[in-house]
């Protein structure tokens, strides 16, 4: 037995060795994460935007990619796809992808922030101003609230005023790239004012309404309003 | 009998007469508990799941990769996909082909999208796979359908509200409401008051 016990000594403190070293490449490697996402984070929390707020809504932490999140996908066939625009409106319509395509496209690099504490900065998306789309409508006077309707009965809703500003839009691309499956693809909404459960994925209509209609998750204990600067995160 | 001892006598009947309703209590308790470890189970699991929301999917697994076409690649879309296809090796049949630009033409399948750049053969392949227990615990728990399992779980919240409520009159003695129960069921009601004192609450 004492013929392989320096074997067996160097075999234990190989492994000894192996385990050590993988765990400190993984604690320096998540280390590292930790801290590039921090300063990415303090960057943000130094930035003041246009309209006076603080760039990073309180609470959140910058991260570099925007995160699934969940949610019961829709029919990601962009053939398939139509979005519908109606409700109080004196010309409702309905699109198709390609004729979604064929509106005038704008692309603005916006900030998100996910009600879970993430955020993200400058994400690019491609896509049409609901503005333009509420014009072709024609909306009466008495639309006062949006609500977003997405894939397996998803709402949510936000005020007229809120959704006719220019960075609220329906989004094909992101970063260039065609919207993913997790991100909604091929049409989702983005309302980046508002935590971002408000930007409904796998959108397939807007409805302006005379009355306010709490959504999926407003239903649920979310904030109805859903304003990050204030922290709306509950009700 | 005298009327002396018949007084003596009626404390412990009624004692014995209350006694009787701990089996009930018990009986009830045992078997909710056993139909409850189910759902108990599809809720906790979830639970943990979904609380985590921030950092990973519950539900889906995400693929997303990049390959590269050899060029040129053919400008009829259904000779393009049939070619794309075969250099990356996938033997189902496309959904869909749908040009979605001069320049992309997307292979449309159940749980994946190649997005073909046809001028440079770069394929962006993504999808989602759902993870098979998770995701139907979690849609359970967060009740999407809102139909019918509205009232399941109601009736397992009602459930789990006797449990919580008959355990606390199941044991008799030092160990049960009179005694260390007490101390115990307070110290855990004292767990949320403490984090809403703490935190400052909603």
């Amino acid at each position: 037995m004492n013929r392989f016990q320096p074997e067996l000594e160097k075999a234990l403190a190989r492994r000894r060795f192996i385990q050590a070293a993988g765990t400190g490449t993984a604690i320096l490697a998540l280390g590292s994460v930790y801290v590039l996402s921090d300063e990415l984070t303090r960057e943000a929390q130094a930035q003041t935007r246009s309209d006076g707020r603080p760039r990073l809504p309180p609470g959140q932490r910058v991260i570099q990619a925007l995160r699934p999140m969940g949610g019961e996908p829709g029919d990601p066939s962009p053939g398939a796809y139509r979005l519908r625009v109606y409700g109080e409106v004196e010309a409702p319509f309905e699109l198709s992808f390609a004729e979604l395509l064929a509106l005038p496209q704008i692309e603005q690099a916006l900030d998100v922030h996910c009600v879970t504490t993430w955020s993200v900065l400058g994400a690019k998306f491609k896509g049409v101003r609901v503005a333009d789309l509420a014009a072709r409508a024609k909306l009466k006077k008495s639309a006062r609230y949006v609500i977003f309707e997405a894939a397996h009965g998803y709402t949510s809703n936000i005020s007229v005023r809120d959704a006719l500003k220019p960075t609220v839009m329906v989004a094909s691309q992101l970063n260039g790239a065609p919207l993913a499956r997790a991100h909604g693809a091929p049409v989702r909404a983005i309302a980046p004012e508002f935590y971002f459960w408000k930007s409904a994925k796998w959108l397939t209509a807007i409805r302006f309404s005379d009355h306010d209609e709490p959504g999926y998750w407003e239903t649920r204990g979310y904030n109805n309003h859903a304003d990050p600067w204030r922290e709306e995160r509950y009700a | 009998m005298p009327d002396g001892m018949a007084e003596a006598k009626k404390p412990a009947t009624e004692r014995r007469r209350k006694l009787a309703l701990r089996p009930w209590l018990r009986a009830l308790h045992r078997d909710i508990g056993y139909f409850a470890v189910g759902l108990t189970i599809v809720y906790a699991i979830s639970g943990l799941a979904v609380n985590h929301l921030k950092d990973w999917d519950p539900n889906f697994k995400q693929v997303n990769r990049t390959h590269q076409l050899a060029l040129p690649v053919p400008s009829d879309d259904d000779a393009a996909a049939k070619s794309a296809l075969k250099a990356l090796g996938v033997r189902e049949a496309p959904r869909e082909v749908y040009r979605a630009s001069d320049t992309q033409l997307d292979l449309v399948f159940d749980k994946r999208t190649f997005h073909v750049d046809t001028q440079s053969g770069v394929v962006h392949e993504e999808g989602q796979t759902a993870r098979p227990v998770l995701r139907l615990a979690n849609w359970l728990h967060l009740n999407r359908g809102k139909r019918a399992w509205t009232y399941i779980a109601d009736f397992y919240a009602v459930f789990l509200l006797f449990l919580a409520i008959s355990g606390l009159f199941m044991i008799p003695g030092k160990k049960g409401l009179l005694g260390r129960g007490a101390i115990v069921a307070l110290l855990g009601a004292a767990v949320p008051i403490a984090y809403v004192v703490l935190s400052g609450g909603p």
